[in-house]
């Protein structure tokens, strides 16, 4: 099991090219990486597409890593995370019908692998909690759907400026709960 | 003097940012912020680190095994090394990676870089340890005299045994570079049909009957491997 020094020291070499690094990060960290882009993309072919460029952008930007202030595995699953997003909305601007997701609503932890903060783990779910249902679930949305304003307001049956002002104010709830 | 009100505008905005929620001109004036403004790039971060936290609740699934292949491929352009390591049941020996200046010292202080013999060409260096740390023997290269320099830093040959050096190359088969002495310096000359795979190759370590295996080829799997990697001097 990699700790958290481990994937930075990973991370570290690999900005200097070094592949066995690579290796271990794939090994340590992929099946996360790739839990995360099938449960985005809900779709096991493009999942492993998104997969492989995901590790092609992690190795190209190793080097700007330690620049980023954010913890390892936040920064691979937020590159994974943000690939997928943008395969779903090129899909949808397609034209294609996204399937209806799994639950979504259901954050309850797994058994994580993967070193990561448990303090803060257990923050945002407790901090969700406090928002209203429908709220926490139209970040939820945003987040791992990739859901727009427009996409939002039409799921919730409200104006756009009106999902826009109520996503703000949940947004700003859960911000003002983290840093409690 | 910044407001509370325009503080949590900026908390709001920052954390739309990160969901991709703004239009394209509203995340371009944000990047502009972004760029020079140090706190909003630490409200980013902070926005990062907890949305992550919303896949904890996804199990991870392992990627089916062609994949990694594929990638290191694409990467590397080198096929198949992965393949085989996996059939010989090789955990990469490098999880913690290795210093580069460590082995310039090595190298250093092997006296391969001083005296008559320094060589003018690059030279390679690889580690092979074993996870637990208690057999560790690092290599230098020299392409231009195909000279494997071993130094056994820490543990042995059981009694009785011997430790063979291996050269693990692309789709090939192991070949036997030979047996590390009794000493703790082994000095082996690569056979001039190896040369051209030693860089970039994989070198491992099996413990082997006295003398080296007897069939020729590794009696069991690799007990610690490292791959030769130019050293930047």
């Amino acid at each position: 099991m990699a700790t958290l020094a481990d994937l930075e020291k990973m991370i570290g070499r690999m900005a200097l090219g070094d592949r066995a690094a690579f290796t271990s990060l794939y090994g340590s960290t992929s099946a996360k990486l790739f839990g995360v882009s099938l449960r985005i993309l809900n779709d096991r072919a493009e999942a492993e597409d998104a997969l492989q460029e995901v590790f092609v952008k992690v190795w190209h930007n190793a080097g700007r890593y330690q620049s980023n202030g954010l913890s390892p595995m936040t920064w691979l699953i937020t590159i994974a995370r943000n690939h997928a997003i943008d395969r779903l909305r090129a899909r949808k601007a397609g034209g294609a019908q996204m399937d209806e997701a799994a639950d979504i609503a259901d954050a309850t932890p797994g058994p994580e692998a993967l070193a990561m903060a448990g303090s803060d783990r257990a923050r945002i779910v407790a901090c969700m909690g406090e928002l209203d249902p429908a709220r926490s679930d139209a970040v939820r949305r945003a987040y791992l759907m990739g859901d727009s304003y427009a996409e939002l307001a039409a799921r919730y049956d409200v104006p756009l400026n009106t999902i826009r002002t109520w996503l703000r104010r949940s947004l700003l709830k859960l911000r003002e709960c983290l840093s409690r | 003097m910044t407001t509370t009100a325009e503080r949590e505008d900026d908390w709001t905005l920052t954390a739309e940012y990160a969901l991709g929620l703004l239009t394209p001109a509203e995340s371009a004036a944000f990047e502009d912020r972004l760029a020079v403004d140090p706190a909003f790039r630490a409200d980013l971060a902070d926005w990062h680190e907890s949305f992550a936290r919303l896949t904890d609740g996804i199990d991870p699934v392992t990627p089916p095994p062609g994949l990694e292949d594929r990638l290191t491929e694409r990467l590397f352009g080198v096929p198949e090394r992965r393949g085989l390591l996996r059939r010989l049941g090789l955990v990469p020996a490098l999880a913690g990676g290795l210093v580069a200046a460590l082995l310039v010292l090595f190298v250093t202080n092997q006296g391969l870089l001083t005296g008559p013999d320094v060589p003018e060409g690059p030279i390679y260096a690889t580690e092979m340890a074993t996870p637990a740390g208690d057999l560790v023997v690092r290599a230098a290269y020299d392409p231009a005299t195909g000279t494997l320099a071993l130094d056994r830093d820490a543990g042995a040959a059981p009694p009785g045994r011997s430790l063979e050096v291996w050269l693990i190359a692309d789709g090939a088969d192991p070949a036997s570079l030979g047996i590390l002495s009794d000493d703790p310096r082994t000095d082996l000359t690569v056979a001039a049909d190896h040369r051209a795979a030693m860089p970039g190759g994989l070198l491992a370590l099996t413990d082997e009957p006295a003398g080296g295996s007897p069939s020729g080829a590794p009696s069991g799997a690799p007990i610690a491997s490292g791959t030769v990697r130019i050293l930047e001097l």
